[in-house]
């Protein structure tokens, strides 16, 4: 379904839990956010999420700005664009409870975003093979985006990815270099709010799941310094395209990992109601 | 939220569950989603795939999952459909598969 969220409107993609023999209360509810250009929400609707929903999970999948089947204005792509949409969203579905953020590769940038500037709404971020919008990472987008523009305009190179990528990345490569003609989402994405280098916005609990030879692995140790709350993980002989090489193992992290956070807030609200009950 | 079933199957009474039915059905499901690509001559048969003949992106897969459920309500539930199947079965999959799981739903929908 279509859902206004601020100035466009958003292909959403909502999976209801699957209701569970002895479940008490409200069930979880996750939002997945995909990557930039290539991507769209069908990275998780054929990986995690219907898995989730089968698991008691409310599923909220959406397809980005400029991505899918959402709006592609003009203009419009610095990071907090991204991330009003996500919160317009939880808004326009009526959603009251902390959500479950996940973003894998960009899509956690707006997770982490999300986290920092709006952390009433998130129950817990997590991050695959992603960067929060600190300084760097604008430049590493800068870098990268400039290339593909670059690159991506160029038959041969199409035809290299078709060669060496397959059929349905090279046609990816198509429409990412679509996307970035027209529209300003290459010149725009890196150019916008920031948080600092120190993480201190990010106050909940983080989960990071990194690919031992991608280059953000390196952001390991700063996680572990500087959030006070978070697990890192790192998969052996694994590169960037961990949501669909290592799905499984993902799956079984995540999974866990909300259950562990699912049972907490519950035993904290339980706690609270005792306190308002003295 | 979601489309209301119940509503959509009363409009669509003539929801029959043979293969050559939903073979129909699904095919002008395609054929609508490839107009907006400005493709309107493809063939569709229950050999064609989803990507490598129809040159489909996976999104579209996605939209295609909207299509059935206004065409078939709760009977068909495509997400659990996709959940048993890895990414290059996806990638490989044919119309023929996705015709004989939804007269498979149909069918047990009936039957219940």
């Amino acid at each position: 379904m279509k859902i206004r969220t601020g100035d466009i409107s958003t292909h959403v993609q909502y999976l209801p839990a699957t209701r569970r023999e002895g479940a008490q209360g409200e069930p979880p509810v996750v939002v997945f956010v995909h990557g930039l250009l290539t991507d769209s929400l069908a990275s998780y609707y054929f990986t995690l999420g219907p898995a989730f929903a089968a698991q008691g999970i409310d599923v909220i999948m959406y397809d980005l700005r400029g991505h899918g089947r959402s709006d592609r204005p003009e203009t419009g792509y610095q990071v907090e664009y991204f991330v009003d949409d996500l919160v317009a969203l939880l808004d326009a579905l009526g959603e009251k409870r902390r959500v479950h953020v996940v973003g894998n590769s960009f899509g956690g940038t707006v997770a982490a975003g999300a986290a920092a500037w709006y952390p009433d709404r998130i129950a817990t971020l997590t991050l695959i093979e992603a960067e929060p919008p600190v300084q760097r990472w604008t430049e590493h987008m800068q870098q990268g985006l400039a290339l593909a523009k670059e690159q991506l305009v160029h038959d041969a190179v199409i035809e290299w990815i078709k060669e060496n990528r397959g059929a349905q990345t090279a046609r990816l490569s198509r429409v990412a270099a679509r996307i970035l003609n027209s529209t300003t989402m290459g010149d725009e994405v890196w150019s916008g709010r920031v948080i600092d280098d120190d993480l201190s916005a990010i106050t909940c609990p983080v989960l990071a799941i990194f690919g031992e030879e991608s280059g953000l692995v390196e952001q390991v140790p700063l996680f572990e310094s500087a959030l006070e709350r978070c697990r890192t993980v790192v998969l052996p002989e694994q590169g960037h395209s961990v949501l669909v090489e290592k799905t499984k193992e993902t799956r079984d992290l995540l999974l866990e990992w909300i259950r562990e956070h699912d049972l907490a807030a519950q035993g904290a609200d339980g706690h609270e109601l005792a306190e308002a009950l003295r | 939220m979601t489309t209301d079933a119940t509503g959509v199957a009363a409009a669509q009474p003539q929801v029959r569950a043979d293969a050559g039915a939903v073979l129909a059905d699904i095919a002008g499901m395609l054929r609508e989603l490839l107009e907006e690509y400005g493709l309107d001559e493809a063939e569709i048969g229950r050999e064609t795939t989803f990507h490598d003949d129809l040159e489909l992106e996976s999104i579209d897969l996605v939209s295609l999952s909207g299509s059935l459920r206004e065409r078939y309500g709760d009977r068909v539930n495509f997400a659990e459909f996709v959940a048993d199947l890895e990414l290059d079965e996806i990638i490989a999959l044919t119309v023929g598969q996705l015709v004989d799981f939804v007269v498979e739903s149909l069918r047990s929908t009936e039957a219940g």
